[in-house]
């Protein structure tokens, strides 16, 4: 058995934007006890990252040091678009587009601490990401 | 068509396909002709050209300030080659941004600006069609214009791509410079391409009205074109294709300016005004009492509008209706068309030779003889 849905969202400029819940929500609607579980983003200048929810001041710090990783630079080769979005690029490949997960007992096996993210490197756009739970086979 | 048809109207009626043409062609251009670098370096923009290239010009400086919020300003080429200050030119690192208009890239004035402007330590972007002319080669980049020949009339064809390529660098500079998203961006740029839907579907009705309005006007003595802001430029565009298919008197004044000055001129009533007036211009209440008083007056009016005679508190006049785009700084692409439908044919209603035919008194400019053979002034 497996399950696909796909979610829309509008984000703003670097934005950290909380997925958690919608990707719980599709693991507990599709049935599924024991399996895995993958989110995956089809943008390139956007990533996904499990980070800790508690202190509002650590997305400020995970913003701040992918900008010290790869700072948007006007002497990147790839001109095509804007600084912001070569950059953008990068960060997205470094961080990856891809989460996967482990499904026990019909949840998602995450910790207390862990929240899943999407994270705009540009914006505001127009998002979306799939989320796509697979049952083990029996 | 009509027994009227002429070059110059088909010209205009050949618009909406070279809006397409051209959008394909420039878009990707105006994307690669500077680097984020050399955009990121502009503190100040120059722009500068003769006859319809200053139009198209003054038709753009606002889209250059409202999208990228760099002072810019109009130039013409003389001004530029013999007076503008040194003290002007070279600083903060190559500023101004100098951009030079000339699609045949050998008018005498332009390449003589672009000269003493790098020389003095400009950067000077180039929009021709001719790489191997002196404006290019007084150039540090060229954005290269490739417009598809056609039957030799004044420039309609040739100014709607003037205007599309500084458009379509000012959407790009501001896009880099980050004030505004990609898909902004991209939805300006889409803007554009929709305006030759919307001028083919209005071209029908809007040649009725030009080709009624050039009978009843075409023995008028002189004409006045009045506008305010980048409707200025249009009005501007209009005189200058009343003298050059007519050769008839034509006058060109801002909408302030016009209470200062022009309606003081006799014979009113044979004096055809046109306003161009699009209804999101920021004049558009000067607009509307130049419409009244016009009236007041006895001047035959038309006036060239996105909007309709309820726009203009339903004052008497002929109503031309131009392209309504998303985004005011796009109207510019189309505004002018009815314009040149009315020159054109008074052109033909009054027998005149485009230009005089460049013939008798005349011959001096055939070829454009005098605006491409001057002496070059470099202090």
């Amino acid at each position: 058995m497996a399950v696909l849905e796909k979610f829309k969202i509008v984000t703003t400029y670097n934005e950290v934007y909380d997925i958690t819940k919608m990707v719980k929500e599709t693991v507990a609607k599709s049935g599924v006890k024991e399996g895995i579980c993958i989110v995956h983003n089809m943008h390139s200048t956007a990533g996904l990252a499990v980070f800790s929810p508690w202190d509002p001041d650590g997305f400020a710090d995970l913003d701040d040091e992918i900008r010290r990783l790869v700072p948007t630079r006007i002497d990147f080769k790839h001109q095509h678009d804007t600084p912001q979005d070569a950059a953008g690029h990068i960060k997205s490949a470094l961080l990856g587009v891809t989460l996967n997960f482990i499904v026990h007992e019909g949840a998602l096996l995450i910790g207390g601490s862990q929240g899943l993210y999407f994270l705009e490197f540009d914006g505001p756009r127009n998002r979306e990401f799939y989320v796509k739970v697979i049952a083990d086979e029996r | 068509m009509n027994k009227y048809e002429n070059p110059m109207s088909r010209q205009v009626f050949s618009l909406p396909e070279l809006i397409k043409e051209q959008y394909a062609d420039l878009e990707p251009k105006s994307r690669t002709v500077l680097s984020f670098q050399e955009i990121f370096n502009i503190q100040r923009i120059v722009l500068t050209g003769c006859g319809d290239s200053y139009a198209a010009a003054m038709a753009t400086k606002h889209a250059f300030e409202m999208l990228t919020e760099i002072p810019t300003e109009v130039v013409s080429a003389i001004e530029l080659s013999r007076f503008y200050s040194k003290k002007h030119m070279g600083v903060d690192c190559r500023n101004p941004l100098v951009i030079a208009v000339s699609n045949s890239g050998t008018v005498a004035r332009v390449a003589e600006s672009v000269e003493r402007a790098r020389k003095y330590g400009c950067y000077v972007l180039g929009v021709t069609g001719n790489l191997e002319s002196p404006l290019a080669k007084h150039s540090d980049k060229v954005l290269k214009v490739d417009i598809p020949k056609f039957e030799s009339a004044p420039g309609t064809r040739s100014y709607m791509v003037s205007t599309m390529a500084l458009l379509l660098l000012a959407i790009r500079f501001g896009e880099v410079r980050g004030k505004y998203t990609m898909e902004q961006a991209m939805d300006y740029r889409y803007d554009i391409r929709k305006q030759g839907e919307l001028l083919e579907a209005l071209l029908p009705a809007m040649n009725e009205q030009s080709l009624e309005l050039a009978e009843q006007w075409k023995d008028y003595p002189c004409y006045d074109f009045v506008g305010a802001g980048f409707d200025y430029a249009a009005a501007w565009f209009g005189q200058a294709k009343i003298l050059e298919a007519t050769g008839k008197f034509a006058m060109h004044i801002n909408s302030e300016e016009w209470f200062h000055l022009n309606f003081f001129a006799r014979e009113a009533g044979r004096m055809g005004t046109f306003l161009v007036a699009n209804t999101t211009n920021p004049a558009m209440s000067r607009n509307k009492e130049l419409v009244k008083y016009a009236n007041e007056l006895g001047r035959p009016l038309a006036i060239i509008t996105n909007g309709s005679k309820a726009d203009f508190d339903h004052e008497d006049g002929v109503y031309l209706q131009v392209p309504d785009p998303k985004y005011e700084i796009n109207m510019v692409l189309t505004q002018y068309a009815p314009l040149c439908l009315i020159a054109s044919y008074i052109s033909i209603m009054i027998g005149e030779k485009y230009g005089r035919g460049c013939e008798g008194k005349w011959s001096f400019c055939e070829g454009g003889y005098c605006v491409k053979h001057s002496e070059i002034v470099i202090d």
